[in-house]
């Protein structure tokens, strides 16, 4: 088995900073991966700020232990770097009362041989791309999402949702935040895909498959989703990792 | 406070606060909305008003339509179920047009936050 991973971020079409941060790396042997996206909140700097120290906490923490942590054990190392990286969040923030209110959600895949944990805060969201169909692999942490759970509204009318943007769990708010971890087992050919709802705003996810079909290299399809995004005028920031199984 | 203004010819005729939980719109002389004009049914359709159950001062005001002869169109789409309005939602009740304008809404920030603990 081998494993291959692209990430790109873009500021979009709108916006004056990339409060999104990414970073995806593979193991030597090509049989362990780690990708996190984190997309930032909280005013010009604030959410630069608390993408980048969240993504950094997480990547360091988890990296070294990537190739030697059995499986029984990681979805408690994901949670610990969670909380590690709330705690870099809280100490960074410390009398610095401009960054008061920044945040980050986050979506991060832990990818060992065949099997893949996949944790959540936020609405940066992981997919599965498997066998010509795309699944969406995480639930968003959002009011409208338990509006649409509870049957008060259709998915159809999250898009016009005036507060759809209100995030029900993310880094920054709670002292000891959750992530949701999701486990599955994956098949050849597969592919993870995470991103941040720059990408959900502006691309619809029927456009997903048939655009990725163009290109054989993973590097061109990530590129390929990001600029299909900007062509569509995304007014927030855009990022996403791939990681395919072979 | 929400209010639904009827329009003729694009000019605000009439307008409906919506103060009240449940509110009926109608020709029959109970409805408190009434609409005495022959294409509208007897008990046309319902608009609810609840407080948002996630999101603290938030109102959310559901329309149902009421099994009605000649139907509820929110935006030009015929109603079937329950839907919830959205400021500037145009609103057909048989042939009478109302704008749902709710001057709340446009005070919720619109970039993302996290609800505090």
């Amino acid at each position: 088995m081998s494993l291959f991973a692209a990430g790109l971020t873009d500021i979009g079409t709108r916006r004056s900073s990339n409060q999104d941060t990414l970073a995806c790396t593979v193991s030597p042997e090509g049989d362990h991966a780690l990708a996190v996206i984190a997309d930032g909140m909280g005013g010009y700097r604030g959410g630069e700020i608390a993408s980048r120290v969240v993504v950094e906490a997480l990547m360091d923490a988890l990296t070294p232990v990537l190739a030697r942590t059995p499986a029984a054990q990681v979805p408690e190392r994901i949670q610990t770097a969670i909380t590690l990286a709330a705690e870099r969040l809280e100490d960074t923030r410390r009398g610095r009362p401009e960054l008061d209110r920044m945040g980050t959600t986050v979506v991060l895949a832990w990818v060992q041989q065949q099997r893949t944990w996949l944790a959540h805060l936020g609405d940066s969201r992981g997919y599965l791309l498997r066998d010509g169909s795309l699944c969406q692999l995480t639930r968003d942490h959002t009011v409208a999402q338990r509006m649409v759970d509870d049957g008060s509204i259709s998915p159809d009318e999250v898009a016009r949702l005036p507060f759809r943007n209100v995030l029900t769990q993310a880094l920054g708010a709670t002292a000891e935040p959750r992530a949701t971890v999701t486990e599955l087992a994956l098949q050849a050919g597969d592919r993870l895909l995470l991103c941040s709802d720059g990408l959900t705003d502006a691309l619809p996810e029927p456009n997903w498959l048939p655009l990725l079909g163009r290109w054989p290299v993973l590097d061109d399809q990530v590129r390929g989703l990001v600029d299909a995004s900007l062509r569509n005028q995304a007014d927030d920031n855009v990022s996403v990792v791939m990681i395919q199984y072979c | 406070m929400a209010v639904l203004s009827q329009l003729v010819d694009n000019v605000v005729a009439n307008s409906f606060e919506l103060d009240r939980p449940l509110m009926h719109l109608g020709r029959h002389p109970d409805c408190e909305i009434r609409i005495d004009e022959i294409s509208v049914s007897a008990h046309h359709a319902v608009i609810e008003v609840e407080q948002n159950a996630y999101l603290d001062g938030a109102v959310d005001y559901y329309i149902t339509d009421s099994a009605s002869t000649n139907g509820t169109f929110i935006n030009d789409i015929r109603l079937n179920g329950r839907q919830r309005l959205n400021s500037n939602d145009l609103i057909r009740i048989g042939w009478n047009l109302f704008r749902f304008i709710d001057e709340d809404e446009n005070a919720l920030e619109k970039t993302a936050y996290i609800l505090e603990e």
